[in-house]
């Protein structure tokens, strides 16, 4: 006897965005099983009557579908009878490798100014003790020197008017920047740190900068000498620079100033700082005492405390979301939700690095690059928690002199001019991320 | 009949047991030769190591950096042993290469803290002229000097020469006290040096044994002796002898004692890893033998987290759990976890010294290899 072929078993799925200008009709679709993520998307470019084909991501309980929808449901011991609903994102395509600047130390932090019509520059900070500033092409167009150690960090200020620094010498140092003439010059040295500056916060709708230090304290302070800050207390002034050392005239005759407040609560070294996106009034801070913590900056007061399981080496905040990330040194990155009244418990964790993480930045609504010791950048979608990260970039070694590719990853940016990121390679390399595919939106 | 595994009790799963180190987080490079000694800064930043090319360095023990370093041993000797001085006031490193101790302040801290540390270091130096002076008292067993400028403006604050190679030091929880050993010295191998007095002594008036390590009680005053084959605990008030522990291996290499005061791991030449409950018995509680080759170095974590560790010349480090109960009837519980591989062997050397973070369930390591690890 003829059979028809089985017919393709269908299930009703319910196609969501958070994306109002690629939304379809609400109502659910019949689709066949067998459909994968390619399927899926020639549906959604059909519904939108797209011009050229788009690709898009598919999201279920909080994952990339990775299979066909049939294997989706049998995992989640699904019926076909169930409606599923997916979401949709336009499918980020992988960062491609620009350029790579070669420092001669370990590269500790980097920053990108991204001024309306100018082209960007990328200010970073090496263990040479030197901040530098490059034009896009590779260029140095100008160069800090001032710190009598490593700089751990480094940020332009607001409007691009200078740069902060601080590191190991456990000074801020506050510089004025004209990249046209090349000049930076030393406006003032930030006293108050009793060990390693390790972070900097820079916040761009005041004139307050943040410091996370192993001393365990959060320092803030005023980008404004025109609103003298205290002086700093004696016993923490230098000694006197021997005969020896070899001093510049300029850096004798720079003001010194203390903090506008030490904030003390952390009980180990603090390790990342952060401005709150939309409160200029609150602060984050995170440390290797497995907290991070909340700072009312008007009272300079400690409002809230939350307990991870791990030393936190790194933080960044997800505005958009109101979330914080945190990169553990045991590998983990912990999303938690700062508000009052909000769980204790961890929002997510997201798996994927072999070592410490080292540094954290938004990019878009939903994104997030991370530095890892494990010689990794890697891009995450927190929308996918399960997924584990979209893409990784891994070092490009050019075959340098003792460079494998594996070396440590200390910094990362996710900026308009793509991820930034900065090692022990003593490179800045830059990857591309093309502009409006997951709404990377330039930020300054 | 009847399967001796099923009397046993079940040990708890060591999935069960976390914190504990599972892999290398850091690697440190830079040390021509072996690795001897390391030692974490009580502020939990900074790692010292020290080595066959006769350096002292400092590392930014996350990131591997290394941040400072001297040269201390003279024609290629050996710098045996680094401890930093506990206290968060003074920034204090002491380190032992030939029959000299260097007591160094690395340049790597605040202006407040180097120059308590200074003052910390040069106090003592009027002392030290009495005790000169008086005909009545014996000659001591090291004597402390003052560097040279040039070894001043590098960060050495004192040189105490010794009569016999160093090889180890243990401080006091106050600060004040070091004790250091001398496995060569007879009567003379412990020695116990004063701070405040730069006034150095020797506990002991006669030999019992070839001395291969003493510690200081957490919190009683009490000193531990280690010879090749006992244990002795002498109170160092009464000065009288408390008890002898009897581990029964042939060759001690290293112990240790737990922070609550009543145990104690020692490790052994002949393999041998014992545990001692020192309110049971003199002989061990638990004897352990997982390692291929000699123990070099058994740490207990002090921080709070119930781990302790063996490094053996195999190159492996073996991570136990190792919970001690407030109930007097109740044994210390003790699970194998983890055994850590990394570190290659060198001429039948392998992993020579170990050292828990103060805090965290961080371990440092170092190896015959050339390199020092983190492990976390
Ligand atoms: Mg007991």
């Amino acid at each position: 006897m003829d059979t028809d072929p089985a017919p393709t078993p269908k299930v009703q799925v319910q196609f969501v965005t958070r994306h109002a200008d690629i939304a379809v009709p609400p109502a659910p679709i019949l689709v066949p099983t067998n459909l994968k993520r390619y399927g899926l998307s020639q549906i959604i470019n059909h519904l939108l009557d797209t011009p050229t084909p788009v690709p898009f991501d598919f999201l279920a309980a909080g994952a990339f579908l990775r299979s066909s929808l049939d294997e989706y449901l049998t995992q989640h011991g699904l019926s076909a009878e169930s409606v599923v609903t997916l979401e949709y994102v336009r499918a980020v395509v992988p960062p491609k490798f620009r350029a790579a600047f070669q420092h001669d130390d370990w590269v500790s932090s980097v920053n990108t100014l991204s001024a309306d019509g100018d082209a960007p520059l990328i200010l970073s900070g090496s263990y040479d003790g030197i901040a530098r500033v490059w034009n896009i092409s590779g260029q140095v167009v100008a160069e800090a020197s001032g710190h009598t150690a490593a700089i751990k960090a480094a940020k332009w200020t607001p409007n691009g008017a200078g740069i902060v620094t601080a590191g190991m010498d456990r000074t801020l140092r506050l510089w004025s920047c004209d990249p046209e003439s090349s000049a930076i010059t030393p406006l003032a040295e930030l006293l108050g740190h009793k060990s390693t500056v390790t972070h900097l916060a820079v916040d761009p709708r005041s004139t307050h900068i943040l410091s996370a230090s192993s001393d365990s304290t959060i320092g803030l302070w005023s980008t404004t000498p025109a609103t003298p800050p205290p002086p700093p207390p004696s016993s923490l002034l230098p000694p006197k620079p021997s005969k020896k050392r070899k001093t510049t005239s300029t850096t004798t005759t720079i003001p010194r100033y203390g903090a506008l407040a030490l904030l003390t609560g952390h009980t180990g070294p603090a390790s990342a700082v952060e401005f709150d996106g939309k409160d200029a009034t609150v602060a984050y801070s995170a440390g290797w005492d497995h907290t991070i913590r909340t700072w009312d900056l008007a009272t300079h007061r400690l409002v809230d405390t939350r307990t991870t399981q791990h030393p936190v080496a790194s933080m960044c905040v997800l505005p958009s979301l109101s979330l914080l990330a945190a990169g553990s040194t045991a590998r983990h990155i912990t999303l938690h939700d700062p508000r009052a009244g909000a769980s204790e418990v961890a929002a997510g964790v997201l798996r994927g690095h072999t070592n410490c993480v080292a540094a954290l930045c938004a990019g878009g609504e939903w994104m997030m690059a991370s530095a890892g010791h494990d010689g990794t950048v890697r891009v995450w979608d927190v929308r996918a928690v399960g997924s584990g990260s979209v893409f990784v970039v891994r070092r490009e070694g050019g075959g340098g002199e003792g460079v494998t590719g594996r070396e440590k990853v200390f910094a990362v940016e996710w900026s308009g001019v793509g991820i930034v990121s900065g090692g022990e390679d003593r490179r800045v390399q830059i990857n591309e991320t093309p502009t409006g595919a997951e709404g990377v939106e330039p930020k300054l | 009949n009847i399967d001796p595994e099923s009397l046993l009790p079940k040990l708890p799963s060591p999935q069960d047991l976390r914190p504990f180190p599972t892999t290398t987080a850091t690697v440190y490079r830079g040390h021509v030769g072996r690795v001897r000694t390391l030692s974490c800064d009580p502020s939990g930043i900074w790692l010292a190591t020290g080595g066959d090319d006769g350096t002292v360095r400092v590392w930014e023990i996350l990131t591997g950096r290394e941040v400072w370093k001297i040269q201390v041993g003279e024609d290629g000797e050996a710098v045996n042993v680094v401890k930093w001085r506990p206290g968060k006031e003074a920034a204090v490193l002491a380190a032992a290469t030939g029959d000299d101790v260097f007591l160094i302040h690395p340049p790597i801290f605040d202006p407040e803290t180097e120059s308590a540390t200074k003052d910390l270091l040069s106090a003592g130096w009027g002392y030290a002229e009495i005790v000169k002076k008086d005909p009545l008292k014996k000659e001591p067993p090291a004597k402390w000097t003052k560097p040279t400028s040039t070894q001043q403006d590098s960060g050495i604050a004192v040189i105490i020469t010794t009569k016999h190679t160093v090889k180890h030091i243990s401080w006091h929880r106050r600060g004040d006290y070091f004790a250091t050993v001398s496995p060569e010295g007879q009567n003379r191998a412990v020695a116990i040096h004063q701070l405040s007095k730069h006034n150095s002594q020797s506990p002991f008036r006669k030999s019992r044994g070839i001395i291969q390590r003493v510690e200081f009680h957490p919190f009683r005053p009490h000193l531990f002796v280690a010879t090749q084959r006992y244990i002795r605990v002498y109170d160092l008030a009464k000065q009288e002898l408390l008890k002898t522990l009897q581990p029964g291996s042939r060759w001690i290499s290293s112990f240790d004692i737990h922070p609550g005061g009543d145990n104690l791991i020692v490790g052994a030449y002949d393999k041998r890893l014992l545990w001692h409950d020192m309110d049971l018995s003199t002989k061990p509680y638990k004897t352990m033998r997982y390692h291929q080759k000699a123990i070099r170095g058994v740490k207990y974590h002090q921080g709070g987290l119930p781990l302790f560790c063996s490094a053996s010349d195999d190159g492996q480090i073996q991570i136990f759990h190792g919970r001690v109960y407030g109930d007097l009837m109740e044994n210390a519980l003790i699970v194998p976890l983890k055994v850590l591989r990394g570190h290659k062997v060198e001429k039948s050397l392998g992993v020579l010294d170990v050292e828990w973070h103060s805090r965290e369930c961080w371990l440092f390591s170092a190896g015959a290899d050339g390199t020092a690890r983190l492990w976390n």
